[in-house]
């Protein structure tokens, strides 16, 4: 029942289908014991952890504009595709994981971050 | 995991034919149905509310976990950490919330000492107890607090009679095997003058696997009793722990409460100090120490209620790796504690790039006539001491540990009890990797 190990992914987890995400689109994805927003923009994909790194905010459930996420608490921006911090109060980037398309299925893979 | 759910999730229909299984007073069964209510009416916490804001638990699942069913039984209780060498006046031992062993030196049982399984002590002493049972923690404080009053089992009971002085340790220790459900509540009063140390300490079979613990603690200290009590959270990393604690301290009486907490992979817990009557003295004792990914958020509340009362609570946490400790502490004065004395302090020492500490203290003071400090503070290891230590033929691991215990020797110093000093020092210092 309970019983999953804490360990880091290591291996590509199948998430959902292209299909399943708008573009522009975001959805959160519980992969291994971490959650994660998956972006689908301008026809391509990419994951971030999703928690901003100034307050852990649910980055997922902020506003996207481009490649720019917006935290919903206070405002931190992020680029979508790299995790990189744009925006004050967050100095941090946050942890980018690697996005795999193959036919119609997404798939993630955690960094060890 | 240990033993197979027959009835998955905490449900009106589990409780109904779980209650059908026990002897228990009427009284009690309509406590738990009222508390299961309140958990049914109740939401899950929300991470818009500013308790949960930083605790992420939407990996946890219910419906996952059950009522408590026993070990395997080749499950082997692991080791006790704080009993070393400690001369102990009686224990005991609960596994998966069910009462394993109970011992209590036959010289306080004739003077009217109750210890051991409160499930077991409570048909027998059921109008001693009653009016003590739920009245520190309340069954509507919230989901977890809700599931804990209607389903606990197991937990241990300490009752000291007036006057009585119990001048030896007693020992609770709590194991769950992997997979395995705690819903273990401690019930502790002391009577006008008595004096106790309760030693409570907890454990996995299995470092790494998973669980539940959702428990409660309940100290009721009387006028001019004297209570010490060592609570050490050492779950494995897969266990989720959920507990709301709370003390009330009446005129004159004072306690020691000190807190380990090293296990889990999270924890949410709310410590709660009522200082109800003129005169009462707290003294609260934290040591944290996170590593992996452990998550631990603890909520201290110091509330001050009657006049000339004392609270001092110093927390010291350290973390390494991806861990991350949030603290949360208020002072709240009402308006008739006037001459209040309170104090609080939050201390955090972070041992990696990755970790993260947030510590939040608050003050809320109605009366004009106090005085209240608070502190917090969160840093890391400057390089110079650890270059230092190189210099003196220290490696770096040995550095990282020395200048780790001596981070936490205040907190340390401020523990009364040796085998707790040591055992606490020990299990840390183990845990201690290289400064990065």
């Amino acid at each position: 029942m309970s019983g999953k190990p804490l360990q880091e992914s290591t291996d590509f987890i199948r998430v959902c289908k292209v299909s399943d995400l708008p573009d522009p689109g975001r959805r959160v994805f519980e992969v291994g014991e971490r959650f994660v927003v998956l972006f689908h923009v301008g026809g391509r994909f990419w994951a971030l952890d999703d928690c901003c790194t100034h307050d852990d905010g649910p980055l997922g459930e902020g506003r996207l504009d481009g490649f720019v996420i917006e935290c919903p608490r206070h405002g931190a921006k992020f680029d979508v595709r790299s995790g990189r911090v744009l925006a004050m109060p967050a100095t941090r980037d946050i942890p980018a994981h690697q996005v795999k398309v193959d036919g119609d299925e997404v798939y993630i893979k955690l960094s060890e971050q | 995991m240990s033993g197979t759910l027959t009835e998955s999730g905490f449900t009106r229909t589990a409780l109904a034919n779980w209650l059908q299984t026990r002897q228990e007073p009427d009284w009690l069964r309509r406590a738990r149905c009222e508390a299961l209510d309140a958990y049914e009416r109740l939401s899950w916490p929300d991470r818009k509310q500013e308790e949960w804001m930083r605790t992420d638990i939407r990996g946890f699942r219910i419906e996952e976990f059950g009522i408590p069913e026993p070990a395997d039984a080749d499950f082997a209780l692991p080791p006790a950490l704080l009993t070393a060498g400690v001369e102990l006046g009686g224990r005991d031992i609960v596994v998966n919330s069910m009462p394993v062993r109970s011992e209590l030196d036959s010289h306080w049982a004739r003077q009217g000492v109750l210890f051991g399984s409160l499930d077991r002590l409570l048909p027998d002493h059921e109008e001693l107890l009653r009016p003590h049972l739920g009245r520190a923690v309340r069954g509507d404080i919230d989901k977890f607090a809700a599931l804990q009053a209607a389903f606990w089992s197991g937990g241990t009971l300490l009752y000291v009679p007036r006057g009585v002085v119990i001048d030896r340790p007693l020992h609770i220790f709590s194991a769950i095997a992997p997979g395995g459900v705690d819903l273990g509540r401690t019930l502790v009063v002391l009577e006008e003058g008595a004096e106790a140390t309760l030693l409570a300490e907890t454990a996995a079979g299995d470092d790494a696997a998973g669980g539940l613990h959702c428990g409660a603690i309940e100290l009721l200290v009387g006028p001019q009793a004297r209570l010490r009590y060592v609570n050490l959270q050492n779950w494995g990393k897969g266990v989720w722990h959920f507990a709301h604690q709370k003390a009330m301290v009446d005129r004159g009486g004072s306690l020691q409460w000190t807190i380990g907490a090293l296990g889990s992979r999270l924890a949410k817990v709310n410590q709660h100090v009522a200082l109800v009557g003129d005169g009462a003295e707290v003294q609260v004792n934290g040591a944290m120490f996170t590593e992996g990914r452990q998550h631990l958020s603890y909520h201290t509340l110091q509330h001050h209620q009657a006049a000339s009362c004392r609270s001092d609570l110093l927390y010291k946490g350290a973390l390494q790796d991806k861990s991350r400790i949030v603290w949360r502490g208020m002072i709240h004065v009402d308006r008739a504690a006037q001459k209040t004395d309170g104090y609080q302090r939050d201390d955090n020492l972070v041992l990696s790039d990755t970790a993260r500490a947030d510590s939040i203290p608050g003050l809320e003071i109605l009366a004009d006539d106090v005085r209240c400090t608070h502190g917090a503070t969160i840093g890391r290891v400057d390089d110079e001491l650890i270059f230092y230590c190189l210099t003196r033929g220290l490696t770096r691991k040995e550095a990282s540990r020395m200048i780790v215990a001596g981070f936490f020797q205040q907190v340390f110093d401020r523990i009364t009890i040796p085998s707790v000093r040591e055992a606490l020092g020990e299990a840390i210092g183990r845990r201690v990797r290289e400064y990065q």
